[in-house]
C-alpha cells in the first residue's frame, strides 16, 4: 500500500510538469492584452512596454522558468539558504518598509486585479468552492444511492422508472436552467431561503442540490447496475437461504459491493465539485473558485489562469489517489 | 458497515466545519450592488467606473462636485478655497485645516505632490497620466524617467548590495530631484498646493474631483514602494490597499475586502464633515450576472442596484410605463412642474414597478470607421472617402435602434457628446437619416447604386446585444445603398486586438464621458490619442483643437470645441454617433434618496439617506430640490 502512495506521489510532480507546460503554452496563444482595459483609456505604449517587462510577459521563455521558479518554492527556498530573505526583511525594517510579503509556492500577480495576489485570491474561494462541493457530493450520495437502491429492488417498477426520469434530467438539464428554476420557485415565489450569497447555512442548499444533481444522477445509475447484477449473483441467493432480513441483504451485501464503482467515480467527481463550477457559482453569486477557470481566459489574466488550473490538477491527482486508497480499504480482495 | 458510513461522517463534519469557521458580517445601513468588482483601489491607478465609485466614498480630493445642482458646480472639499491666475494657469488651493486621514493625522498639501507624482511617473502606469502632463514640465518628466528607464543597466555587484547602494537607487534620487525641479507643481506649506499648467485647460479644476487627483497616505504606500535593482523601476508592492493596512480621508473607511464575495465600508471617525453623512455602514457584495443582480435586489437583499444590464431590462422599463399609465392624471401633473424624475417617482404612490429608473447617461454608443487609405489586406479603402462615410451615416436609421432594438428610451445621438450635459457648451446638428443624398454621395465617390463597392465587414464583439443592432444597420445599408454587408462577430479580447491593429472596416464603439469637457470625447479623434481607433487624422480639426487649448476665454474656446466637434459629425465621420446611453438602475424612491439624475451618472453613496431610519435629515435630494 505504501509503496503505491509513495509511487503515485513521485508521479505527481511529472504529471503537473506537463500539464503546466501545455497550460501555459496554450494560454500564451490567448489574444489579447491582459494589461490593457477594454473600457478604459489606453494606458501610453511606454508604460505598457514596463509592465511587460516587469512580468516577463515580453518573452516566453523567461515567463515560463520565472513562473516555475516561483510556483514550485525553489525561489523561496534559495532565499532562504543563501539568506536574501533575511536580509531583505533587515533592510525593509531599516528603512521602514514594510518587509515583502513572501509565499512558499508564489503563484504570482494577479494582472487583473493588481491589488490581489494569486495565493490570495485561492485561499479566499477554495474552502468556499470545497464546502460547496463537499455539500454537493454529499447530497449525490444519499440521493443517488438511495435511488439506485429503490430502483433496483424492483427493476422496471414506477419508482424505478421514476428514478430513471429524475436522473436524466439531472443529468441533461444544464445546472444554470436548474439553478435559475429553483432560484424562482424556492426564494423568487415561495419567499424560501435565500437567493445567494455566501456565509450563512442557508446560502449552501439551492447551490448545492443544482451542483449535485449530475453527479446524483450518474450515482444512481452507477448502484441500480451494480445492484441489479449482484442481486442475482449466488453469495444473495446463499445469503436468502440463510434466511437473512432481505434489509440486511440488501445493505450488508448487494451495497456494499455496488458501491465499489460509485466509490472510483468519487475521486473525479469530488475533484470537478469542490474546484468550483462556474454556472453555479455565478446563479447563486458564490464566492468561489469556478468563476476565476473562465473569468481568468477571458480576461488573459496568466497568474490565475495557471494558478487555478495547478490547483486543479494537484486536487484531481490527490483525490484519485485517496479513492484507490480507499477502494483498497473497502475492498479487500484488491491489493 | 462503518467503512461505509465513514465517508459520509466525513463529509459532513468537514462541511460543518468550514461553514461553522465563516461567520457573515451583521447587515449594513445600506448594500449596494456595484457594475461589476473592484479591480483595484489604487487610486492613481484606477479607471474602472466600479473602483471610481468606491475611491470617491474611501477618499476625498481638493474639490467635489454637488451632484444635485443642474450645472454640476463644483464644491470645496479638502480645499476649502482655491484660486485662479488670472492668465489661467496657476491654481493655488487651500486645504481646511481639519481635513483628517483615517488614523487621525492630518491630510497635507505634500501628500497631493506625493499622489500626482506617482500618476506622473511611467513606474505607475496610471491609465490617466496624461492628464497629469497638463501641468507644465510634467509632460517632459515622464519623458524623462521613461527614457532614464529604457537606457537602465545595473552597476555589476548590485544585486547582492544594499539597496541604497545601487544605481537603481541612485537613479531614483535622481527622479525625486528632477521632478521637484521641473513639474510645476508644489506645497509651499502644508496647506497650501500649487501648480502652472503648460496651457489654460478649464477642466483642471473639475479634475480635482476625479478619483485619479485624490491622495493616498505617503506614510502607508511609501512602504510598499521600492526601486527594483535589475530595472531601476519603482517596484509597486501589493497590500496598502487592503484592510486593516489601507488609511483614507474620505467619508468612509474600509472595514472588510474579500476577493469577488464583498466589501464593508464604514464611517471614518475623523472625516471632517460628519454631518453631511446619514449613514454609518456601506456593504457591497459582489454580484457578476445581470439576472442574478436583478433579483437579489428584487428580494430586498440590496437596496440600490447601479446597473441593470440583465436581457430583459426593456420589459422591466416598459412596467415602469404601465405604472405611470395607471396614474396618468398625477403622473402628468408632476411633470408638468418640472420636476425631477426622481422626485416625481417619490411623490407618485409606492409601486415594485417604479423602482427602475433609466436616466440618460455621459455616454455614446457609436461605429468606428477605418480612415486609412488601405486596408489591413492591403485592399484600397473607400471609408478613406469621407462621403463615403457621410453616405453610410445618413442611412443608418437610428430611430429603429432606439426604439425596436435597445427599447429602453435612450436618445438617437447625431453628436458624440450627449446635447445638454456640458452646461453652456453648443451641440452642432449632425447629419440627418437621407437616403436619398446619402446615394447621391455614394455616386459622387464613384459607387453609383454601390456598384463595384467591397463587401463591407461590420466588426462587433458577441456580447451585450451588439448583433442585434448591427442586423439593423446591415439591413438599412443594403436597402438604402445597395451594398452588402457581412457581420463579422469577435470574442472581446480579439475584437479589441483587431481594433487596435486597424484590422476592420467599420467597428461598434462607445465612449463614456471621464470630465466635464467637450475635450475627454473629442480627444479620441485626435491624430496622436491612444484612443484613435479609427487612425483619423485631420489638419482643420487638429487646428481647431489646437486653438482651444491655448484660448483662455472659456466661451471662445468652447465655440472652437463645438466647431471640432461639426466637423466630426456632419463633415468627416470618422465615426457614426448612434444613441445615446440611458443609466439603469433599481433603488425605492420611498425608501431612500441621494440617487441623482445628472446625465453626468456620477453617484456618491456619501450622498444617500435612508428615510425614517433616524440618520440624517430624511428629506429628499433631487436636482431642482433644496441646495446645501
Amino acid at each position: 500500500m505504501l509503496t503505491i502512495i509513495a509511487r503515485r506521489l513521485a508521479q505527481l510532480p511529472i504529471i503537473l510538469a506537463v500539464i503546466y507546460s501545455l497550460t501555459l503554452l496554450l494560454a500564451w496563444k490567448i489574444p489579447g492584452n491582459p494589461l490593457e482595459n477594454p473600457e478604459g483609456r489606453k494606458p501610453p505604449p511606454a508604460v505598457v512596454e514596463a509592465m511587460k517587462r516587469q512580468y516577463n510577459l515580453d518573452s516566453f521563455p523567461s515567463f515560463y522558468l520565472s513562473y516555475l521558479n516561483n510556483a514550485t518554492g525553489l525561489k523561496w527556498l534559495g532565499d532562504r539558504l543563501s539568506g536574501r530573505a533575511a536580509e531583505s526583511r533587515r533592510l525593509a525594517e531599516a528603512a521602514g518598509q514594510a518587509p515583502p510579503t513572501r509565499y512558499i509556492f508564489d503563484l504570482g500577480p494577479s494582472l487583473k486585479n493588481p491589488d490581489w495576489r494569486v495565493n490570495q485570491i485561492i485561499a479566499d474561494s477554495l474552502p468556499v468552492s470545497m464546502t460547496l462541493g463537499l455539500a454537493a457530493i454529499l447530497i449525490a450520495l444519499v440521493v443517488g444511492l438511495g435511488a439506485g437502491v429503490v430502483g433496483a429492488i424492483r427493476p422496471n417498477s414506477f419508482a424505478d422508472l421514476a428514478t430513471l426520469v429524475v436522473a436524466l434530467v439531472g443529468i441533461s438539464l444544464p445546472s444554470f436552467v436548474i439553478g435559475t428554476a429553483l432560484v424562482l420557485i424556492f426564494p423568487v415565489w415561495l419567499g424560501v431561503g435565500s437567493i445567494g450569497g455566501w456565509g450563512r447555512l442557508g446560502n449552501l442548499v439551492l447551490p448545492a442540490i443544482t451542483l449535485s444533481l449530475p453527479f446524483a444522477a450518474y450515482i444512481a445509475r452507477l448502484t441500480r447496475m451494480g445492484m441489479v447484477e449482484h442481486l442475482k449473483a449466488d453469495f444473495i441467493r446463499t445469503a436468502r437461504a440463510k434466511g437473512l432480513p432481505e434489509s440486511k441483504i440488501l445493505l450488508k451485501h448487494a451495497l456494499k459491493n455496488a458501491f465499489l464503482p460509485v466509490l472510483s467515480y468519487l475521486g473525479p467527481a469530488l475533484a470537478l465539485a469542490m474546484t468550483g463550477s462556474f454556472v453555479v457559482e455565478r446563479v447563486f453569486f458564490v464566492p468561489g473558485m469556478g468563476q476565476h477557470f473562465v473569468n481568468a481566459v477571458l480576461n488573459k489574466d496568466l497568474f490565475l489562469i495557471m494558478g487555478v488550473v495547478l490547483i486543479f490538477a494537484t486536487m484531481l491527482i490527490l483525490f484519485n489517489l485517496a479513492v484507490d486508497v480507499l477502494y483498497r480499504w473497502v475492498d479487500p480482495r484488491i491489493d | 458497515m462503518l467503512r461505509l458510513l465513514l465517508p459520509f461522517l466525513l463529509l459532513a463534519a468537514a462541511i460543518a466545519a468550514t461553514v461553522l469557521s465563516d461567520r457573515p458580517q451583521p447587515p449594513a445601513d445600506f448594500t449596494f450592488i456595484n457594475r461589476g468588482d473592484v479591480t483595484t483601489l489604487d487610486l492613481q491607478k484606477m479607471s474602472w467606473m466600479q473602483d471610481l465609485r468606491v475611491a470617491r466614498c474611501l477618499f476625498e480630493g481638493l474639490v467635489r462636485h454637488d451632484i444635485f445642482s443642474p450645472d454640476y458646480d463644483l464644491k470645496p472639499a479638502v480645499a476649502e478655497r482655491w484660486n485662479v491666475s488670472p492668465d489661467g494657469l496657476t491654481y493655488t488651493f487651500h486645504l481646511r485645516p481639519d481635513a483628517k486621514w483615517s488614523n487621525g493625522h492630518p491630510v497635507t498639501a505634500h501628500d497631493f505632490v506625493y499622489s500626482w507624482r506617482r500618476a506622473l511617473l511611467p513606474d505607475t502606469a496610471s491609465d490617466y497620466t496624461a492628464l497629469f502632463q497638463k501641468i507644465a514640465g510634467a509632460k517632459e518628466f515622464f519623458d524623462w524617467r521613461s527614457a532614464r528607464l529604457a537606457d537602465f543597466r545595473p552597476d555589476p555587484g548590485d544585486e547582492s548590495r544594499p539597496l541604497h547602494d545601487t544605481a537603481a537607487w541612485r537613479l531614483w534620487l535622481e527622479t525625486e530631484r528632477r521632478f521637484a525641479d521641473t513639474v510645476a507643481l508644489a506645497a509651499p506649506d502644508e496647506r497650501t498646493l500649487t501648480f502652472t499648467l503648460a496651457l489654460p485647460f478649464p477642466p483642471i479644476l473639475e479634475l480635482c474631483s476625479f478619483a485619479v487627483f485624490y491622495p493616498v497616505y505617503p506614510p502607508l504606500v511609501r512602504q510598499y514602494e521600492r526601486p527594483d535593482r535589475r530595472s531601476g523601476r519603482l517596484d509597486i508592492q501589493f497590500g496598502w490597499t487592503k484592510p486593516p493596512l489601507i488609511v483614507s480621508n474620505g467619508p468612509f473607511q474600509l472595514v472588510t475586502w474579500r476577493f469577488r464575495r464583498d466589501m464593508r465600508l464604514e464611517r471614518n471617525p475623523h472625516y471632517w464633515n460628519p454631518a453631511a453623512i446619514a449613514i454609518d455602514s456601506i456593504a457591497i457584495p459582489s454580484i457578476e450576472d445581470p439576472n442574478a443582480a436583478v433579483l437579489a435586489f428584487r428580494s430586498g437583499a440590496a437596496d440600490w442596484l447601479s446597473d441593470v444590464t440583465a436581457p430583459y431590462r426593456a420589459d422591466i422599463l416598459a412596467d415602469k410605463l404601465r405604472f405611470y399609465a395607471e396614474h396618468q392624471p398625477d403622473y402628468d401633473a408632476l411633470r408638468a412642474q418640472g420636476l425631477d424624475p426622481v422626485e416625481i417617482d417619490r411623490r407618485l404612490p409606492p409601486d415594485p414597478r417604479a423602482h427602475v429608473h433609466a436616466f440618460p447617461a455621459f455616454g455614446t454608443y457609436f461605429y468606428n470607421f477605418n480612415c486609412l487609405p488601405r486596408l489591413q489586406d492591403g485592399r484600397p479603402n473607400p471609408f478613406a472617402d469621407p462621403r463615403v462615410r457621410r453616405a453610410f451615416a445618413m442611412t443608418m436609421d437610428k430611430e429603429r435602434i432606439v426604439s425596436q432594438v435597445r427599447r429602453v428610451g435612450e436618445r438617437v445621438a447625431s453628436t458624440l457628446i450627449p446635447p445638454g450635459s456640458l452646461a453652456g457648451y453648443r451641440s452642432p446638428r449632425g447629419l440627418p437619416f437621407d437616403p436619398p443624398a446619402a446615394r447621391e454621395l455614394l455616386a459622387r465617390a464613384g459607387f453609383p447604386g454601390g456598384k463595384g463597392f467591397i463587401t463591407v465587414e461590420l466588426l462587433f464583439n458577441k456580447d451585450a446585444g451588439h448583433d442585434l443592432i448591427a442586423q439593423s444597420v446591415a439591413k438599412d445599408w443594403e436597402t438604402h445603398l445597395g451594398v452588402s454587408v457581412q457581420l463579422v462577430t469577435r470574442e472581446l479580447a480579439v475584437f479589441k486586438d483587431d481594433l487596435k491593429n486597424q484590422n476592420f472596416m467599420i467597428s461598434r464603439a462607445a465612449w463614456f464621458g471621464d470630465y466635464g469637457d467637450p475635450t475627454t470625447f473629442l480627444d479620441l479623434n485626435r491624430r496622436d490619442d491612444g484612443n484613435n481607433d479609427r487612425k483619423y487624422a485631420d489638419d482643420d480639426f487638429e487646428a481647431l483643437m489646437n486653438a482651444a487649448d491655448r484660448e483662455p476665454d472659456a466661451d471662445a474656446r468652447s465655440e472652437l470645441l463645438s466647431r471640432a466637434e461639426e466637423i466630426i459629425v456632419e463633415r468627416d465621420l470618422p465615426l457614426i454617433p448612434i444613441f445615446h446611453y440611458v443609466q439603469m438602475c433599481m433603488f425605492d424612491p420611498h425608501k431612500l434618496t441621494g440617487i441623482s439624475s445628472h446625465p453626468r451618472q456620477e453617484q456618491n453613496m456619501y450622498e444617500i439617506d435612508l428615510f425614517g431610519d433616524g440618520k440624517g435629515r430624511d428629506e429628499p435630494k433631487f436636482i431642482g430640490g433644496s441646495t446645501e
